[in-house]
């Protein structure tokens, strides 16, 4: 009796064992960690948010619950959770509770295709600590961030009220606009990697140029597309100088106005895991995502398991300062207005990141996709012809939008004086 | 497939029909019920006979049946519903089901190129146009359904020479385990000794990159569209520009200048001009 169970239970340890040393068993964990790990950076990026606010301000910021104010995400959390959770009488139910929860899940499931850490070797194998490392990894990640604007645009019309519907509106036309550019840069990339799979576009950018001085990372090759690229995340994020969705002196909060307790800590979480996924997604594209240049550890022939934690933490830097500076951006800059931003996009960056393509696409007709020297030059031409044209236009970017119609009286009902009266 | 199998079809989908005709939007009808039950069924004998008749009972056919059934479910609910919202929500929903569909033949380039463009892009449009257009109300072009007879005749006839031709396909080939994608193993491990569910999750090894590559869909789709089918594709690229200058030429009215209106203050000076240094 007491030989099987303890059989039974060698057997069964061995099994886990294996489940767990598999690509499933490791994909498994690593999406339940993440997951794990994910909720509480973003909680406490929420109070780092707040604390480089006051820091910038001149203030404590929360420094009451707990030391230095480190038990603040908790209690905020645990308000979320127990707050009254209000559903109001003229809101359309259904899509009222759906919004946060599409904004979650969506904020979240593009963790999925992240790199973390290259490869683990446990035994004889190698695995990828990636929980899925599909061929699409790139466009995956492109077709969840286009999907993040359901959340907002839901939450903004089920809400049955101006101000969300406003936010949402906004939201969507923000969303539409800015994708457009992004994709842009994203194809830079695509076409100068040759590949979709986000783990093999981190491996192509731990060589050396300049006989191992400079990593061959992206963001050498193509600077104006990684700013081009950052704009348009702090744009798809909802962040400030882009937050017109929630801008709070004009629509009171926008499409969250609505929205308490829990349902607008999902929002919240939401908005903050997008921001951690975008970091990561530029850090791979352009920062050459776990690797480290000079750091043993952090090349891709390490496959121990400390090497491993240290590329995920190198990654993990990477997106701590991608987040500081979109909280830096946050606490600095004003919110454009809404002409400006739709003139930005379509008369700004569209254009930029046309000739980038464009140029990505005669460097690879000549094969010097992957030489500095011409994609730097030709960004900087870029960049220049650019400012030139700024500097040189009679219509500045800010300013009055000039090219409103006129509104005669005809369409007006003979009514104009009233109005101005 | 026999032709017994297509008449099962015919039967299943005019079931399907009679369902969706009860089910579209009409005021004065009072029996979405019997609607929602034919369709219901219609939607289970046809998941049934699949399963018997064309098989698809390898792994993953589970997740087939599930986003089978909400794709041809939520298709349903894009017509009936009352709201127009709420049918693009729905279309969104079916975009997504056949995406996953796609996934499962592995066709990920295909499955995500559709989220993107359908889900990511044109349904947002829609939800935009909607929004903006109708706030509060329904107007009767939502409630009441243009011709439903012809409209589910129509859909009856499309769907009957699909199923009329499903006798010439040929039997399913799909093996009952995924293929195994040819991976680059560690020395001293042949490819066999991995379970079919760790390759398929992407198993490779450092530096060789190219290898997954060679075997990709998105490769394979690419290789044929930019030879076989190139004039195609420019020419498809070439209408839709045609098309979106057209939309923007045929939208663009020209506004009377008011007479009356003063000049415009010089740009960047809000209300009263500013003297230069």
């Amino acid at each position: 009796m007491l030989d099987s169970v303890t059989s039974w239970a060698s057997e069964c340890s061995t099994c886990v064992v294996d489940f767990a040393t598999s690509q499933l068993g490791v994909s498994v964990i690593l999406a339940a960690v993440v997951f794990g790990a994910m909720q509480g950076v973003v909680s406490y990026s929420i109070y780092f948010e707040r604390k480089i606010a006051a820091w910038m301000q001149d203030r404590r910021g929360p420094n009451r619950t707990g030391p230095l104010g480190l038990f603040q995400p908790i209690a905020d959390g645990l308000k979320f959770v127990f707050k009254e959770d209000i559903l109001p009488n003229h809101v359309d139910k259904v899509l009222f509770v759906l919004a946060p929860t599409l904004a979650f899940i969506v904020a979240f499931i593009g963790f999925a295709a992240i790199p973390w850490g290259g490869q683990l070797q446990i035994g004889d194998r190698l695995l990828n600590i990636q929980v899925a490392n599909p061929d699409i990894g790139l466009l995956y990640l492109l077709g969840v961030g286009s999907m993040s604007v359901y959340g907002v645009v839901l939450g903004g019309w089920a809400s049955n009220n101006k101000y969300s519907f406003y936010g949402g509106i906004r939201a969507t036309a923000q969303m539409i606009s800015y994708e457009i550019p992004m994709g842009f840069c994203i194809l830079v990339i695509v076409l100068t990697m040759g590949t979709l799979r986000l783990e093999n576009i981190t491996l192509a950018q731990t060589g050396y140029w300049a006989n191992g001085l400079i990593p061959q990372w992206n963001v050498f090759l193509h600077p104006l597309a990684f700013l081009i690229l950052f704009i348009t995340v702090l744009a798809e994020t909802n962040r400030t100088p882009f937050d017109l969705a929630e801008a709070e002196q004009e629509l009171v909060g926008g499409f969250h106005t609505e929205y308490g307790a829990l349902k607008f800590g999902m929002f919240f979480l939401g908005e903050y895991a997008h921001m951690i996924t975008s970091s990561a997604f530029i850090a791979v594209l352009f920062l050459g995502g776990w690797h480290l240049p000079f750091v043993p550890w952090a090349q891709p022939e390490a496959t121990q398991w400390y090497a491993v934690l240290f590329k995920m933490g190198v990654l993990g830097a990477k997106i701590c300062g991608f987040l500081f500076v979109m909280i830096w951006l946050r606490w600095t800059l004003l919110r454009f207005r809404f002409d400006q931003l739709m003139r930005m996009a379509w008369l700004g960056l569209i254009p930029m990141t046309l000739a980038l393509f464009l140029l990505t696409v005669g460097l690879l007709y000549f094969d010097k996709h992957r030489s500095p020297v011409w994609a730097l030059g030709g960004n900087a031409v870029i960049l220049f012809v650019s400012l030139a044209y700024v500097a040189m236009s009679s219509k500045p970017i800010t300013g009055r939008q000039t090219n409103m119609p006129v509104i005669s009286e005809r369409e007006f009902g003979g009514s104009q004086a009233e109005v101005s009266a | 497939m026999t032709s017994e199998a297509a008449y099962i079809l015919y039967v299943v989908f005019a079931l399907g029909a009679v369902g969706l005709y009860f089910l579209l939007p009409n005021p004065g009808r009072k029996s979405a019920g019997v609607g929602a039950a034919l369709g219901v069924a219609a939607v289970g004998a046809l998941l049934v006979f699949l399963s018997q008749k064309i098989g698809g009972r390898g792994e993953g056919s589970g997740f087939f049946y599930l986003f089978a059934g909400i794709a041809v479910l939520a298709a349903g609910r894009v017509v009936t519903h009352r709201r127009p919202v709420f049918s693009a929500l729905y279309f969104v929903v079916s975009v997504i089901a056949v995406a996953a569909l796609m996934v499962l033949q592995e066709a990920e380039f295909l499955a995500i190129a559709l989220i993107i463009i359908y889900a990511g892009a044109i349904l947002v449009t829609y939800l935009f146009v909607m929004m903006l257009a109708q706030q509060s109300g329904s107007p009767v072009y939502d409630v009441r359904a243009r011709e439903p007879f012809a409209a589910v005749v129509a859909g009856f006839i499309l769907m009957a020479a699909v199923a009329g031709r499903a006798g010439d396909l040929p039997e399913a080939k799909r093996p009952a385990t995924i293929p195994v994608m040819q991976t680059h193993t560690p020395d001293g491990l042949a490819p066999d000794d991995l379970a079919p569910g760790e390759s398929a999750l992407g198993e490779s090894t450092l530096g060789d990159p190219v290898e997954f590559e060679m075997e990709s869909h998105t490769l394979s789709i690419a290789r044929v569209l930019m030879t076989k089918y190139v004039v195609v594709l420019e020419l498809s690229g070439v209408l839709l520009l045609v098309s979106m200058v057209g939309a923007i030429a045929m939208s663009r009215k020209v506004v009377p200048v008011d007479p009356n209106r003063p000049a415009p203050t010089p740009l960047g000076e809000v209300g009263k001009s500013v003297e230069p240094f």
